[in-house]
């Protein structure tokens, strides 16, 4: 028999509370994100706010739908919602492969770490370069009289313009988005692909499997939710963008952005709650897109739940 | 002929000599370790048997079939990673079966298979399980059985149990072995741990510097170690510089102190340099039995271990460890009180001298 070295009247009986009640604390950690709240509040919340509201004033204030309607009316706004859509899925897709694939290369396709760290920096001075100065660029570099397109017919007596090409329309508009597109897919993608371990590649190859076992069965769904967050983040970035387009083009290309400035800004077209309403639309076609994401994230990242 | 042959095999990378001349034959069923500090080569080695580094020279043969070149995916090896790499989008089952599914078997074949694996490693109703919801000692026998599955010829473990605690070391490293020897898969098991290579293997291959020092059954590798390496590397040891006295009488004499050796001294010569060698627990206080050895010191120091003690007697300016069994009724001496301690004849190991350009 083993006999218990301590008295009996020195064991504590179990659940009987061993200690004082702690106190109730202040988590102060919430300080740090209230300037974000507040943020968020002032400059996110409160305008949608606003524009929901406002879609429904009339003139004089007053309550009406003539707003909304007037959007499914005019032909001119269908064709503006069309355009930005149009321009952000092009961008969208083709910016997020292009930037995926140069995240690859840089990140595993072995390539000098000098490439890595020269592709990086400009990625993350690209992805932020827009409104004027990247409307500008373009337009002085492949606008009308622009310096390339003045060098090609010089040089090589070619007039681009007379073949057909124009800069101002929904596909050069969309050669500038790239611009600061594809520079952003790289700075989100290079840290997921340099996230995958090498252990699963040789796990792959042990198991029979080959390169495209591994980027079909592996790698392509670990990167999915990753990749599907990128992507919408590239449709959001350009079917929001105003600045860029209007610096470019002015009201040439029918956007929605530019519609939605005329209608708030304009001396003409003057119309403050069409305007509100328009802005509405594109939350609502935000949110459609988002809870799209938000369904395919949830089935491609079951696995980190 | 030997089931796997690796044949004067050397790797370098750029200007490092990874591994050189490697030589060595595993039969059908055995379980072989190769042991050794970081850097050894022994990962390298290994890797070069599973197909994700190709020799600079020389040759590996799997069941008589030349496999040197050819690329991973077609070799008959399955392989277990130090960090399991089982791959996180998958649930247990599509880990395991994912071989399987790559060799176009049928969906009732893959099935039966994967349940035999969960059955095998003892985590039947895991099959839905991601890995992230699985402990480290249960992902790694995921990762076993998802190497198992495709019936290798060849396993090959590299440090399979690294990042697990001490306690499921221990017990998987026992269900290891169990479902080796089940199988009869012939396996390498590559680890740094002398104590898992000691417990686990038929015969351990313990690497230095790129070069295999020793190759033998763990119990030739602990009592006979043919080197220095080998003899400080595996287990704990008692060495010291000391000088052929008489080969004949087999005397050797360190700081003043005269030590006799059962083992042939024949080929050394008065006033050769050699290396004693002798394990702690082959020494023990002369009060109890005397032996033909006996060294006078003091103690240092006692160390309890559990089912060991370790105490620490200084010998003129060295110092010596000794093993006893923990026995509550034994009575130990005090510290710094004079003591006899004596050994065998055969206890003492006489190992040439390590070269200081070695490596």
């Amino acid at each position: 028999m083993v006999m218990d070295a301590k008295p009996d009247s020195h064991r504590t009986t179990g659940g009987a509370p061993s200690a004082r009640p702690p106190k109730s604390r202040i988590n102060w950690s919430w300080l740090g994100v209230v300037p974000f709240f507040a943020f968020a509040i002032m400059f996110l919340i409160l305008p949608s706010l606003s524009i929901f509201v406002r879609s429904f004033e009339g003139p004089e204030g007053q309550f009406t739908l003539d707003n909304i309607f007037a959007i499914f009316h005019g032909r001119d706004f269908i064709n503006a919602y069309r355009t930005s859509l149009t321009i952000s899925l092009i961008t969208a897709v083709s910016g997020g492969i292009f930037g995926f694939l140069l995240a690859y290369s840089v990140i595993l396709g072995g390539l000098p770490s000098v490439a890595r760290s020269f592709l990086l920096t400009f990625s993350g001075v690209a992805s932020n370069f827009a409104g004027v100065p990247l409307a500008f660029a373009f337009v002085a570099t492949i606008g009308n009289a622009g310096l390339v397109t003045r060098i090609i017919e010089n040089i090589l007596n070619v007039d681009i313009h007379a073949r057909g090409f124009t800069i101002y329309s929904i596909w050069g508009l969309s050669i500038v988005y790239m611009y600061f597109q594809f520079p952003l897919m790289v700075l989100i993608m290079a840290p997921a692909l340099d996230g995958l371990r090498r252990e699963w590649r040789e796990a792959c190859e042990n198991l029979g499997g080959t390169e495209l076992h591994y980027w079909r069965y592996v790698a392509l769904p670990i990167l999915m939710p990753t990749l599907l967050g990128t992507m919408i983040l590239l449709f959001g970035n350009a079917f929001g963008a105003y600045a860029t387009a209007y610096a470019f083009s002015g009201s040439f290309i029918n956007l929605i952005t530019i519609v939605i400035g005329a209608q708030i800004q304009g001396d003409v077209l003057y119309n403050p709650g069409l305007g509100n309403a328009l802005a509405l639309g594109m939350i609502v076609i935000m949110s459609l897109s988002m809870v799209g994401y938000l369904t395919l994230q949830r089935r491609a990242a079951r696995w980190l739940r | 002929m030997a089931f796997l042959e690796i044949n004067n095999v050397s790797k370098t990378f750029g200007k490092t000599t990874a591994v050189k001349d490697f030589n060595l034959k595993v039969e059908k069923g055995e379980l072989v370790s190769f042991l050794g500090p970081s850097g050894c080569g022994k990962t390298t080695t290994l890797r070069m048997v599973a197909g994700f580094e190709v020799p600079s020279s020389g040759e590996i043969i799997i069941d008589g079939k030349d496999v040197t070149y050819e690329p991973p995916n077609r070799r008959p090896v399955g392989m277990v990673f130090q960090s399991y790499a089982l791959f996180p989008n998958m649930n247990v089952a599509a880990n395991i079966g994912f071989g399987l599914k790559i060799a176009k078997r049928s969906r009732e074949e893959i099935n039966q298979r994967v349940n035999e694996m969960l059955e095998l490693i003892h985590m039947p109703g895991y099959g839905n399980r991601y890995p992230h919801q699985l402990s480290g000692g249960q992902q790694q026998r995921v990762a076993l059985a998802r190497a198992l599955a495709m019936h290798p010829e060849v396993l090959l473990l590299d440090e399979p149990l690294s990042a697990l605690d001490a306690k499921i070391r221990v017990s998987l490293r026992g269900e290891i072995r169990s479902i080796q020897r089940e199988l009869g898969i012939t396996t390498v098991y590559v680890t740094h741990d002398q104590e898992e290579a000691l417990s686990i293997s038929d015969r351990v291959v313990v690497m230095n510097n790129a070069q295999i020092e020793q190759i033998g059954p763990p119990f030739e590798i602990y009592n006979f170690p043919q080197t220095e390496f080998v003899a400080q590397f595996v287990g704990t040891l008692n060495a010291v510089n000391a000088e052929v006295v008489d080969p004949k009488a087999k005397i050797l004499k360190f700081e003043g102190q005269q030590l006799q050796t059962a083992f042939s001294l024949d080929k050394l010569h008065s006033g050769d340099k050699v290396m004693i060698a002798i394990r702690p627990e082959r020494l023990s206080f002369a009060s109890q039995e005397k032996k033909a050895n006996i060294l006078k010191g003091k103690v240092q120091n006692i160390t309890f271990l559990g089912a060991v003690v370790r105490i620490q007697i200084g010998i003129d300016s060295l110092n010596f460890y000794m093993d006893t069994f923990n026995n509550p009724y034994l009575a130990l001496p005090k510290i710094g009180e004079d003591v006899e301690i004596t050994c065998s004849a055969e206890a003492v190991l006489a190992l040439k001298e390590r070269k200081e350009s070695q490596g």
